[in-house]
């Protein structure tokens, strides 16, 4: 029974625990425990991740050019970022300078992953937060249609339609087998849309499914595969041929004409789809004004795509770099991710043995040595945890902290920066929709800021593709086909010592990997990722995470049913999987909801 | 033959007259008003979706974005028509239970007829407690939910091998399912991450046969991985004419020629990518310009560099080639020979009156 | 048998040499075997080496060219003939004379045979003056030969015959027959690809050695040896 206070908010352990584990539609390595107050409202958070694979130390002395397919599998569902930033990394390290197609293809794919995974993750991750499936079968599809219509052109709006999808659900959930949809919070008080509103979302739900697998192609046609592209250190493997014998063996016209396709019904899918249903979704939670947390305070954003190849400075990249702290938007701090007083981890809650835990490490000096050891307070015992105990070691996250502060990573930082840069492209949107919403500008900073930042972020991306595959166009025009550069492939022509940082804005936010290479193998490898800083738990000095202070102060409708806690973390797109895409999109798949 | 769930209900001893106010409940429970219950009380007599339960352990959750990605069939028709993602029972939700109780009744009602999926592996070091659900290790979960499995179906690498966190020095000792999990039939549907048309086709063979497909020796569909990436490969014929991309986007690689001397694994590799292809068909690794890195196969992580077609072989202790060390062995071996004969020549040279004497000695002893 | 080869060596040596300075040692199907062996192992070797590290890639259609295609034939003929050939020489140990055992026997469990292997590694190593005589493989030959050349043709027949199989596909009787080396490195027959370079550098110095001692014996010993396998005939100098 304690009470602290940190960073503005205060915490307080006195009441019923409740345990979330694992939090769903992030699939099994999450866990949150949380205590509830006389009246349902959150007073403590605790954030465990609950799985630790070790690809930092498996990494050790192996080739640098075969890092980023090791990096790759950290996720599955953010594919590619972490190849990006690996190749990125080793070409810091090696002085690789890329082609100018080599960056356009890298952004393009990039960008892709932008759009498939905000897409996927707005619809078949975080949707079931806000809309009532059971409602949906309800609906009257006549109304659906008038509101489809009513908010969008997309031409996939009859009564008709909507009848028939309805009759689909009915039928499926007729069968007594509810499947992917049977345990969830249906009928809970959070709920608010009307039935034809969530028959509109459940409709865009199966079509988003069918689409999102389209989007992705793009990344087959560069990288050979999705999940899962190949990259290579010093550009791209796919070699360009538009001219020549030969040239169905390479990119050539049909493969571009597929990509250009692709773009325009992305574009379309977004603008069409996503967004608009966004916008309606958003109208009916307006009041819901929880989840905030660090958002108004410390965020932070590496950056990324390059306008031009190799030039990774603020002034280059496409999506804002800096660093907000102590909740003053009036000035974006400059980042540098070599300087060894800027990003740093700590494991005083991890369960990682540092010689002087007080203290953090840069990435470049990293440690990674696991050490499983919840204390002697948990309730349970050591391999059969009833909760944690969050005043000693409690997740397999470390905690990151820039300069210090706890930062909350993700398209709302990175919206918020733009807009507090006065970047047009991030803050004209923004302030769109806040007026058609009728809302001020601090209701951004909340879960719902969350979600539409993402929304609107989407939409960038896919309009984005289109200029760096009409750049990818013109280069070729100018005559330039190269995608590699191989000058420095030969380990041989490398320095017998180096280091490097390679930085990329992952669809969750800022990631960066950083490598120490010897005598051509990797001598240190260390990688802090987006929700290493939206999930970290405490620090030495007590800090609390991202997710821990975004869900502080909500009130929960109904204690034993975590609706709120899980659309919460869902705004951050918890980069611990998503095996639920379609296993469980009901948010209980695996829930053991426990209620002390 | 899948058991109903009226039948087992019956089975337990249970009334028709109670299996109908049952229905009733569920139906009013979901929503759905006593209408549906005669309807629910049909599906529940008549032949149920088949269940999977879909499990992870440490994995990336690539596995399930390919299955998603499944064009053929679509997987919102796989998961609506085809089978039950059931994570826990339907009806389980109505009566309010926890997902826990839940598990351990869908293993009793559907009793050695579910199908269990697994999608990643457990690491046994730190007493399991490197994948922690529910509080507890993952392997603990694993084991109670295979012990009434129908059939287990290992989703790729991680769960077929052991994949990349398995990888030297395996920090975790991550280990696939069929090495804590050895009382039932296990289809390896290995690739980091299976082709998702792969993977709904091993899904709907099984549902549509009735019947586990035909394994190879280590255990995967014979019909997807019974032969290599190399074997039906559209560069093959520029293997065979000697045709080779010589480094990254040269005239070899625009023209399309084989990647073998960039380290393609193709020639190695059991999968589908060069038939089935991916995405929908759009395009392969290797059609995509970078060489197979064998992601499919047991241990191809710690097989050298992807880079290398001559690669690694760990257990010399370093980390070398077999061109390397025999390259050096030879060598070693060529200079010895040369320095030998030329002592041998030496010798001769410094002992010919000896030898003559000696002979002539022997001549004596002869005669 | 309790007589070494060696005493029986040097017993058949001193009756005959006193008569005839020559004993027939190598019969003419053995003698042609060796040839052929000799020429299936170049070709293997060469070819090997290049599937491994193929020479630099050719310009041109597909179809114009067959490069790696009659490699690989020609590597398959060879390692038929290669095989077909050791099993022809096992036949040979059975219904030829004593000398074609050599190679497949070692007397391990004779103390004198080890002596006499150290005594010819001593006459390697110049501490002695002058080796024994021997009609058959020396010792020391018949050890190398034991380990290099049988063992290593056993590999690398097995390790072929597995890599073969992978070509012929998972229902040939030469991958049903032989994925158990796959198994036995773990499953990822890219191993067996490594491992079986790896015999062709071990049969690299193995021809080395045996190419340089031939020549080497043949002038410092007090026998003939590259003639007795062209000829038969093991000519004595003293």
């Amino acid at each position: 029974m304690s009470t602290l206070e940190t960073q503005g908010f205060k915490l307080d352990n006195s009441g019923r625990r409740v345990v979330v584990d694992p939090v769903t539609r992030i699939e099994g390595h999450l866990r949150v425990e949380v205590n509830l107050d006389d009246n349902n409202v959150i007073r403590n958070a605790v954030s465990t991740g609950t799985m630790w694979r070790g690809l930092e130390v498996i990494l050790k002395g192996r080739d640098p050019r075969d890092a980023w397919a090791f990096t790759e599998r950290i996720c599955g569902v953010c594919t590619g970022t972490h190849a990006l930033t690996s190749v990125r990394a080793v070409e810091n390290a090696l002085g690789i300078d890329i082609p100018e197609n080599a960056n356009s293809i890298r952004n393009l794919m990039q960008l892709t992953l932008y759009a498939h995974d905000h897409l996927v993750h707005f619809y078949h991750l975080h949707a079931l937060d806000w809309v009532d499936v059971v409602s949906a079968l309800n609906a009257d599809p006549k109304a659906t249609s008038e509101l489809a219509q009513s908010i969008s052109s997309w031409p996939l709006s009859s009564p008709g339609y909507f009848r028939d999808i309805q009759n689909r659900i009915k039928a499926f959930v007729e069968s007594g087998q509810l499947g992917p949809f049977m345990n969830g919070y249906w009928g809970n008080p959070a709920y608010r849309l009307p039935p034809e509103a969530n028959l509109l979302a459940v409709t865009h739900y199966l079509e988003a499914l069918d689409f999102q697998k389209d989007i992705v192609k793009i990344h087959t046609i560069f990288g050979g595969k999705n999940p899962h592209p190949n990259w290579l250190v010093g550009g791209m493997p796919c070699a360009i041929n538009i001219h020549g014998a030969g040239a169905v063996g390479a990119i050539n016209m049909e493969r571009l004409n597929l990509v250009a396709g692709i773009i325009d019904r992305t574009i379309e899918f977004i603008d069409q789809v996503y967004l608009p249903d966004l916008v309606a979704i958003a109208g009916f939670y307006k009041d819901w004004t929880y989840g905030g947390g660090l958002s108004s305070q410390s965020l932070l954003s590496y950056g990324d795509i390059p306008e031009r190849a190799n030039d990774y400075s603020a002034s280059s990249l496409l999506l804002p770099r800096g660093a907000i702290i102590n909740g003053d938007l009036t000035t974006v701090h400059e980042i540098d991710l070599a300087d060894s007083g800027q990003v740093q981890e700590f494991v005083s809650h991890s369960w990682y043995k540092y010689a002087d835990e007080s203290k953090g490490l840069h990435p470049w000096d990293g440690e990674t040595t696991p050490h499983y050891d919840p204390g002697t307070n948990i309730r349970g015992t050591r391999t059969r945890v009833e909760s944690f105990d969050e005043s000693a070691k409690y997740s397999w996250v470390k905690a990151p902290r820039w300069r210090g502060h706890a930062m909350e990573v993700g398209p709302l930082a990175r919206y918020v920066i733009g807009y507090a840069q006065g970047k047009p492209e991030f803050k004209e949107p923004v302030d769109e929709l806040l007026t058609n919403l009728g809302l001020p500008l601090e209701a951004i900073f909340s879960t719902l800021g969350r979600t539409a930042a993402r929304g609107l972020e989407a939409s960038w991306a896919a309009h984005k593709m289109r200029h760096f595959f009409d750049k990818l166009i013109t280069t070729i025009k100018s005559g330039d086909e190269t995608v590699a550069n191989v000058d420095k492939w030969d380990p041989s022509t490398w320095a017998p010592e180096t280091k490097g940082v390679g930085f990329t804005e992952a669809p969750r936010g800022a990631l960066g990997h950083w490598i120490k290479i010897k005598n051509g193998k990797i001598d240190n490898y260390q990688a802090v990722v987006p929700t290493t800083w939206n999930g970290s738990p405490r620090d030495a000095r007590g800090q609390i995470g991202a997710f821990e202070a975004s869900l502080l102060d909500t009130p929960v409708a109904k204690a034993d049913e975590p609706l709120e806690i899980l659309r919460t973390l869902h705004s951050f797109d918890p980069c611990l999987a998503c095996a639920t895409h379609v296993m469980s999109p009901d948010g209980q798949e695996m829930a053991t909801v426990k209620v002390r | 033959m899948i058991e109903t769930f009226y039948d087992v209900l019956r089975r337990q001893g249970i009334t028709r007259r109670s299996f109908l106010k049952f229905c009733s409940l569920t139906a009013t429970s979901l929503g759905l008003g006593a209408a549906a219950a005669p309807q629910i009380a049909h599906a529940l007599e008549t032949r149920p979706r088949t269940p999977v339960l879909w499990l992870h352990g440490l994995e990336c959750t690539c596995c399930s974005e390919s299955f998603i990605r499944s064009a053929h069939p679509l997987t919102k028709d796989v998961v609506l028509s085809m089978l039950s993602l059931d994570y826990d029972d339907t009806l389980m939700a109505a009566a309010g239970h926890q997902a826990e109780a839940a598990l351990d009744e869908i293993r009793t009602r559907y009793k050695g007829n579910y199908i269990l999926a697994v999608e990643g592996n457990p690491p046994l070091n730190e007493d399991g407690m490197f994948a922690i659900q529910g509080g507890r290790p993952f392997l603990e979960k694993l084991r109670e939910t295979a012990a009434d499995c129908k059939a287990i179906i290992s989703w790729g690498s991680c769960a077929s091998w052991g994949c990349v966190q398995a990888a030297y020095p395996n920090p975790t000792r991550a280990t696939p399912v069929h090495k804590v999990i050895t009382d039932k039939p296990i289809i390896k549907v290995p690739g980091c991450p299976p082709i998702a048309e792969v993977m709904t086709a091993v899904v709907t063979y099984m549902l549509t046969f009735d019947r586990i497909p035909e394994l190879d020796r280590q255990g995967r569909p014979k019909m997807f991985y019974g032969q290599r990436i190399h074997d039906k490969c559209y560069r093959r014929a520029h293997f065979d004419a000697g045709q080779f991309a010589e480094e990254f986007d040269d005239d070899g690689a625009k023209k399309g020629y084989c990647l073998y001397k960039l380290g393609c694994k193709g020639p190695t590799s059991y999968n589908a990518c060069s038939t089935v292809r991916w995405n929908g068909g759009v395009s392969f690794p290797i059609q995509s310009g970078h060489g197979c890195i064998g992601c499919s196969e047991d241990g191809f992580w710690d097989k050298g560099g992807f880079y290398e077609r001559v690669t690694d072989i760990k257990q010399f202790g370093i980390e070398s080639t077999a061109d390397k060390v025999g390259g050096y062995a030879a060598a070693a071996v060529g200079v010895g020979i040369a320095a030998h004969a030329a002592a041998t020549a030496l010798a001769r040279a410094r002992n010919k009156t000896g030898i003559d004497a000696k002979i002539g000695k022997d001549h004596h002893e002869h005669a | 048998m309790t007589t070494t080869l060696a005493e029986q060596d040097d017993f058949e040596a001193k009756r005959h040499s006193r008569l005839l300075k020559a004993i027939y040692v190598y019969e003419a199907p053995l003698r042609l075997w060796h040839w052929i062996n000799a020429l299936a192992v170049t070709v293997l070797a060469v070819t090997g080496y290049l599937i491994g590290t193929p020479l630099p890639g050719i310009g041109g259609e597909a179809s114009a060219h067959y490069m790696m295609g009659w490699l690989r034939v020609l590597h398959f003929s060879f390692a038929w003939i290669f095989a077909f050939g050791f099993v022809g020489r096992i036949y040979w140990a059975f219904v030829g004379n004593r000398h074609a055992r050599q190679i497949f026997l070692l007397p391990i469990t004779s103390a004198k045979w080890w002596g006499e292997v150290w005594h010819e590694m001593k006459w390697y190593l110049f501490i002695t003056r002058e080796p024994y005589k021997y009609v058959g493989h020396n010792p020391m030959a018949q050890l190398m030969m034991f380990l290099f050349f049988t063992i290593g043709a056993v590999y690398m027949i097995c390790t072929g015959c597995a890599l073969y199989g992978e070509a012929l596909g998972i229902d040939s009787w030469a991958y049903q027959s032989f994925s158990w080396v796959f198994t036995a490195v773990g499953g990822n027959s890219l191993q067996v690809h490594n491992w079986h370079r790896m015999g062709l550098w071990v049969t690299i110095i193995f021809v080395m050695l045996h190419v340089y001692a031939a020549f080497r014996e043949d002038i410092m010993s007090r026998q003939s040896l590259i003639s007795t396998m062209v000829s038969g005939w093991r000519m004595f100098k003293d």
